[in-house]
């Protein structure tokens, strides 16, 4: 007697639930559902950009003080590759329509591969961040002994930075040449030591009589109506926090996207899907496509502010 | 239960089977895909931790029956407000109607097999209980006292309670939530029988369109905000800790961007369910039905645009409040116009007093004294008395409590034949009635003047010149207390010795009803064709009239 | 979904076409914030560019690649909602922090 709903189960068309009536309606209703979804992924991140938009409204040069310091190059390489992996989902489900296994499974390969590179470009940035001493939290950056600092001078390559800019702005120069430096980090906290070349270029600006500077900087970047430069760090500190969840919560949604990656490439080199069935692989884009789309908003809003002040 | 196993003889002559009947064993209720199950665990899980926020209801009004903090230290006083805040608004109200009556409710009353993602209204159940779990340990360890809206900087930085596992209870719950929210729009889009149109579905179905919506755009948002105020907490970054350029206004802001919708989470399913109940107890099709639909829809849209009411003394701008506090009253409009709507409905009906219409009954005078009050609260000049005091307690209790509860347990009243097979007993069913009424208002009102007085909201000490009307407010909640038990008591007693259950004992037209008590797993025995409008009594509706203006005759005589 | 729904798609072509606008999108952008936009116009032009190129990405996606253009009117309304509700969001979050201490209501 358990069995009595199961019994309804595949009575009907392959994969067609017991509680629908025709495969119509179960599109419709898994589409629906997969949207409702993706509505509330976007309010999800949503919360993270509204967080971002209050800090950048206040804290425009910080902002774009430390976003000179990520890899526009990367950045910008990141969003080609996810656009190209979002090209051959896109054709996964054309080929899925026409029924068409062997195409699907080398789109599916293809945007794996595509994914895979992202997720290691990520790992490339994290790593400098880590060795830059730029991770917000304390402990999680490279811990440097104040005996390993003493090689002032010293042309120390810096680990993991692949710098490769197109245009070389100031602060990427200074960048450069900062790592030459090595800076004690005993107990690996986040530390600012590129300086305030934004702040100086606003300063620059102020005297010609135009204000530059926001309400909440006059108050958040002076102590005793002089500048202090632990005060702006706190500021660089936040866009970087915001930084690590927006992109670390981007990379967790592109792990899943490859499961179910994985998952399709499975049950597409099976042959399951046909022009009749193939909703998990239009459901599946969907979600990669989303996750495109977070990134087409993350790539201008991370890397790219403030950089024509320094070129 | 046994002699629910089978419910009559079905379309063909062999005997039916009902869902609970289906499959006995542990597996057939832990894995089943059936929404009426599912509903029945929620029922129990939900109504658990109602007990347990009672439990510590029941401390704070003790502690408060004398001036000193005598019963609990302060700080275990924080504890305590704060669990009880947690568990009931996060695991019983939110949860509550939507996810025991709305699931259990919303495929019958459209006609459909089951919800149309039924894999993932389990996988809800699942997450409730994890996030149950989690925030369970989380007390058990020691418990939180942040209090329910854990206010940054002091939840981050300074509070050395367990924010971090309760906090991650509250974000898993959440998901639960959200998923429901979703599996309710997609079925309300796309199972609706033949002929059920958009504007024949009853109003707990438009109700829970609304609580859906909200469910789906708000939840995401305190999710993020849980989750950045859980690494704020473990790293210290700074993003909402002032003293290094954070901004704490920026939580209540993303906190409130839920909170505040969530507050309808809490009351538009038992709008919902007030509709039904108002309706068919007057035996008369509701007045207004579109301006009732699209009140739902209105509050949820309006329910957006007003959390800034819950900071206007937090040190947001002058201007924002007077936005805020305009559109606050604003939502004002569609909660009036439902209850124009429903009393219009009642104007000439033949009402009778079984005891979900005495709950729907208490629910309009209550929710109106809830309402009125929250308009006081939301104009920017007289909050800034009012802010923090036990006039806010008050206010939103007479809407929770004196709202969702009441139209909860009136809704569990009325469809407990459907869901169990049994009719509980009406002669306790009305007495539990009325002392919820009695105690409730006893323990509420006298709290509305002592938040003018002046009384602070959370300390465990006050001035004993207040000490008169609390001693009023801890009777009315000892006597609202006996009158929350006895429902426990007697629906359970009425699984073993209640009278079994027709089909419609009601005699009402809901698509609902037009099944067997308790429906069989499929819900209908042939796919159900409407032809009726919604409440609809007279010949068009195929009910057996004559029968009911019998019963309807029975139930005056005997008043 | 609508009836065309099997064939609800812009061919090879179309989607190597939308591919081409987004590959010309993401490089204009790259290069677009070397400009002093801020300095020529005002605070935030260069952000705003490239947002309405981001924008702009968003909605070729959106439309070919997510099939919402063949979709049923309510797939198109979700997306579009969820964009409002954003917009309420950012909207009514910065009406406060715009107007603090400053103006006819700043202290």
């Amino acid at each position: 007697m358990s069995t009595h709903a199961d019994t309804h189960e595949h009575s009907h068309a392959p994969g067609l639930q017991h509680q629908f009536d025709n495969m119509q309606q179960q599109e419709e209703s898994v589409s629906i559902g997969m949207w409702m979804f993706l509505v509330q992924e976007i309010l999800f991140f949503g919360g993270l950009f509204t967080a971002y938009l209050v800090f950048r409204s206040r804290y425009p040069l910080a902002f774009a003080e430390a976003s000179n310091h990520l890899d526009a190059f990367w950045g910008g390489l990141n969003t080609l590759v996810l656009i190209v992996s979002s090209l051959t989902m896109a054709l996964t489900v054309f080929y899925a329509q026409r029924g068409n296994r062997n195409m699907q499974v080398i789109m599916i390969l293809l945007t794996m591969f595509f994914g895979t590179v992202f997720l290691g470009v990520k790992v490339i940035e994290y790593t400098d961040k880590y060795n830059s001493a730029l991770v917000p939290v304390h402990g999680l950056n490279k811990r440097i002994k104040e005996s390993d600092a003493k090689h002032e001078g010293e042309p120390a390559k810096k680990e993991g930075a692949f710098v490769i800019p197109l245009i070389e702005t100031r602060a990427s120069a200074a960048a450069a040449a900062d790592n030459h430096k090595v800076v004690p980090n005993p107990r690996g906290e986040f530390q600012w030591h590129y300086g305030q070349h934004v702040f100086d270029y606003a300063m620059e600006k102020e005297k010609s009589g135009k204000p530059y500077l926001t309400e909440a900087e006059r108050i958040g970047y002076f102590s005793n109506g002089a500048f202090d430069p632990d005060k702006y760090r706190d500021k660089i500190r936040i866009f970087y926090f915001i930084y690590f969840v927006m992109t670390g919560l981007h990379a967790l949604h592109m792990i899943v996207g490859l499961a179910i990656m994985a998952w399709l490439l499975w049950m597409a080199f099976r042959g399951t899907f046909s022009a009749e069935y193939y909703a998990p692989v239009e459901m599946s884009g969907l979600y990669w496509h989303f996750v495109d789309i977070v990134w087409i908003f993350l790539f201008p809003l991370l890397y790219l502010l403030g950089r024509h002040f320094l070129h | 239960m046994n002699s629910e196993a089978t419910t009559g003889n079905g379309a063909d002559g062999t005997p039916r089977v009902s869902y609970i009947g289906n499959g006995s064993t542990l597996r057939s209720w832990l894995l089943t895909k059936d929404h009426k199950r599912i509903a029945l665990m929620y029922l129990i899980s939900v109504s658990v931790f109602f007990m347990m926020g009672g439990l510590y209801a029941a401390a704070i009004r003790l502690e408060l029956l004398t001036p000193a903090s005598d019963l609990l230290e302060t700080a275990t006083y924080n504890k305590v407000f704060t669990q009880h805040g947690v568990l009931m608004i996060f695991f019983f109200l939110i949860p509550s109607i939507p996810a025991i009556l709305g699931n259990f409710l919303l495929p019958l009353m459209i006609g459909a097999k089951d919800l149309a993602l039924p894999r993932i209204n389990l996988l809800s159940l699942y997450i409730y209980w994890l996030g149950g779990a989690l925030t369970l340990i989380g007390l058990m360890q020691g418990g939180v006292d942040t209090g329910w809206t854990f206010y940054t900087p002091y939840s981050t930085t300074f509070s050395n309670s367990y924010v971090m596992l309760v906090g991650l209870g509250i974000f898993i719950n959440g998901f639960s939530s959200i998923l429901t929210g979703l599996n309710f729009i997609v079925t309300i889009h796309t199972m609706r029988a033949p002929g059920m149109t958009w504007f024949r579905m009853p109003l707990f179905v438009w109700a829970h369109y609304a609580t859906s919506l909200v469910m789906i755009l708000g939840t995401p948002v305190v999710a993020i905000t849980v989750l950045l105020l859980a690494i704020e907490r473990a790293a210290h970054v700074g993003i909402f800790d002032p003293a290094i350029g954070g901004d704490p206004i920026l939580f209540q802001h993303l906190f409130w961007f839920y909170s505040h919708p969530a507050v309808y989470i809490m009351i538009l399913p038992g709008m919902g369910v007030i509709s039904e109940l108002i309706s068919n107890f007057s035996r008369k099709k509701i007045f207004g039905y579109e301006f009732i639909a699209f009140s739902s829809i209105a509050i949820a849209v309006f329910g957006f645009l007003v959390w800034g009411h819950h900071m206007f003394v937090s040190g947001q701008s002058i201007y924002a409040g007077l936005v805020f506090s305009f559109l606050t009253m604003v939502v004002a409009v569609p909660s009036a116009i439902k209850m124009f709507n429903w009393t219009a409905t009642m104007f000439k009906g033949s009402i009778t007093f079984d005891t979900p219409m005495l709950y729907a009954m208490g629910f309009m005078g209550l929710f109106l004294i809830g309402g009125l009050t929250g308009l006081f609260l939301g104009s920017v000049g007289l909050t800034v008395h009012l802010t923090d005091t036990y006039f806010v307690v008050a206010h939103f209790h007479y809407v929770m409590v004196g709202g969702q509860v009441i139209a909860y347990l009136g809704g569990i009243h009325y469809w407990w034949p459907k869901m169990t097979g049994r009719m509980y007993s009406e002669f306790w069913g009305k007495i539990s009635a009325m002392l919820v009424f009695i105690g409730f208002n006893l323990t509420f009102f006298p709290q509305f003047i002592l938040g003018y007085l002046g009384m602070p909201r959370r300390y465990a000490a006050y001035p004993e010149e207040l000490q008169v009307l609390n001693i009023f407010s801890t009777a009315g909640a000892s006597v609202l207390g006996v009158g929350l038990v006895m429902p426990v008591v007697y629906l359970t007693m009425s699984l073993i010795n209640g009278k079994k259950a027709e089909d419609n004992p009601w005699m009402h037209p809901g698509l609902e009803w037009r099944t067997s008590s308790p429906p069989p797993t499929e819900n209908f025995d042939t796919p159900p064709v409407v032809t009726w409008e919604a409440y609809e009594f007279g010949e068009d509706s195929g009910l057996d009239i004559e029968g009911a203006r019998r019963r309807h005759q029975e139930s005056v005589v005997n008043a | 979904m609508s009836d065309n729904h099997n064939e609800g798609h812009i061919g090879y072509p179309g989607y190597i076409g939308v591919f081409a606008v987004l590959v010309v999108g993401t490089i204009f952008t790259y290069f677009s914030s070397f400009w002093d936009l801020d300095g020529m116009f005002f605070p935030g032009a260069n952000t705003l560019l490239a947002l309405l190129i981001a924008f702009t990405k968003m909605t070729f996606v959106i439309l070919f690649f997510m099939h919402v253009y063949w979709n049923s009117k309510l797939i198109k309304l979700s997306a579009v909602a969820s964009f409002f509700w954003l917009a309420i969001m950012f909207a009514y979050t910065m009406q406060d922090y715009l107007t603090r201490g400053s103006g006819v209501f700043g202290q």
